[in-house]
């Protein structure tokens, strides 16, 4: 089932362009966003938590449409972005006791199991917090309250190979409790490893949006990885 | 709604807006122009919004499980309360003077403007002009804090002056009224000055709404 769609967006600037971009993310599946740097992955997900405001296209989560269902829907969503830090002087304890309150569905248990997989320390501030330990925060307050899908911009960058795969493992863990989850990578071994789904963004255009393996057989040739296929991929592109 | 003005309270603002709500208490002073005790109010608000945006809080505001719309609301919210707290030392003050030392000599040979009712009506203007002008500029991009703030420093200062002095111009001595003299013409203008604050900050909240959905955050 879809739970989430994307439809014709787009979105110009002056010296960028998001062209009709459309895909779907469906329940209890991993989904990969993969795009080099610059190629529009941020933009798409701002666009979709309407943080960046489209000049065209329709958001839509849960059958409903987000312009008019925006504060329902943002609580059946889990954001979170890699490297930003929230309120960098503020003990995390008093951050969550703010933002638990806004979610009917917060779960204070998994808050806590959370808090001690990521070995997070509520005293500390974000300011103390390495890059990766910041994106664990974000992905402790976006958990624990039991989140449907889950749009992560960039959650590995900036973490170790241990925490990446255990990142990693948290996902298809969260994806067997029907948890769809939608993340923005660079890493092209990230969707390897775990993603169900593959949505392909090049120059602000999305070229495929497919099921992993469906992806493999249309665009990768004999003997090549992942990895390979799409750096050709992306080769080519720029030589168009 | 209680949870927005919380959150503004707690994460986004900075202990310099609720410090700055003591100068209210500059309606005591004699010698002074007692309304620029209103502009320090909004000045510790102004450093607030400094914290603010370093802290990245408008995004993760517009992150919360609320309508975008809501995050402008709760800003409103939050700054109509530190000037409610600002106005409620100042009309104490006014009261006192107007009360117990409505014959002080100090008071009485005061150059500049008399705490009165008229002074608490100046001080909602000035607020009213703080949401008009710094809170409405701010929402256009809902980040530049420096425009709108020395636009607002040049209306507030122009403002204070021609309050500070109005009851020098012949025919208008009345506005300067000691104690309960003239009451009905002080009730009326703390009433005009309401009137402009409710009107000047509904109209900046209705375009920093339209505003701030607009915006690329």
């Amino acid at each position: 089932m879809s739970i989430a769609e994307v439809k014709n967006l787009g979105k110009v600037y002056p010296a960028f362009q998001l062209k009709d971009v459309s895909f779907s993310i469906r329940q209890g599946r991993i989904t990969g966003f993969i795009g080099r740097n610059g190629a529009g992955k941020t933009t798409t997900i701002k666009s979709m938590l309407n943080l960046v405001h489209p000049d065209s296209g329709e958001i839509r989560f849960f059958g409903l449409p987000f312009a008019s269902h925006e504060a329902d829907i943002k609580k059946r969503i889990g954001y979170s972005t890699g490297t930003v830090s929230w309120y960098p002087r503020k003990k995390i304890r008093d951050i969550v006791s703010i933002v638990s309150r806004f979610y009917e569905t917060w779960d204070d248990e998994a808050y806590r199991r959370y808090l001690r997989m990521f070995e997070l320390d509520e005293n500390k501030t974000p300011l103390e917090l390495s890059e990766g330990m910041k994106v664990k925060l974000n992905l402790l307050i976006a958990l624990s309250h039991r989140a449907e899908i889950l749009i992560l911009d960039e959650p590995t960058s900036g973490l170790d190979p241990f925490s990446r795969d255990e990142l990693l493992r948290i996902f298809t863990e969260l994806k067997e409790h029907g948890v769809a989850v939608f993340f923005s990578t660079h890493i092209t071994s990230d969707l390897e490893k775990c993603a169900d789904d593959i949505v392909y963004i090049s120059h602000g255009q999305i070229v495929s949006a497919l099921p992993k393996q469906a992806f493999t057989e249309q665009f990768s040739q004999a003997g090549e990885s992942l990895e390979e296929t799409i750096l050709r991929m992306e080769r080519g592109m720029n030589h168009a | 709604m209680r949870n927005i003005l919380r959150k503004e309270m707690k994460l986004s603002a900075s202990i310099l807006s609720y410090l700055f709500i003591l100068f209210g208490l500059m309606f005591f002073l004699p010698g002074y122009p007692i309304l620029c005790g209103a502009f320090f109010v909004t000045l510790g608000i102004f450093q607030g919004f400094q914290f603010a945006r370093e802290a990245n809080d408008i995004v993760f505001s517009a992150l919360l499980p609320i309508r975008k719309k809501d995050v402008v609301k709760g800003k409103y919210l939050f700054v109509c309360f530190i000037e409610a707290c600002g106005l409620i030392l100042m009309l104490a003050a006014a009261l006192i003077r107007m009360t117990l030392l409505a014959d002080a000599a100090p008071y009485r040979t005061n150059a500049l403007m008399n705490a009165n009712l008229f002074a608490v009506g100046g001080a909602l203007l000035t607020f009213g002009l703080f949401n008009l002008i710094f809170l409405g500029g701010y929402f256009k991009t809902a980040y530049k804090l420096g425009k709108g703030f020395v636009t607002y420093i040049i209306a507030a200062t122009l403002t204070i002056g021609v309050l500070e002095a109005l009851h020098h111009i012949p025919g208008l001595e009345a506005v300067n009224a000691f104690g309960f003299e003239r009451i009905g013409l002080q009730l009326l203008l703390l009433l005009a000055g309401l009137a402009a604050f409710l009107v000047l900050t509904l109209l900046s909240y209705r375009a920093a709404c339209r505003h701030f959905e607009r915006i690329d955050l």
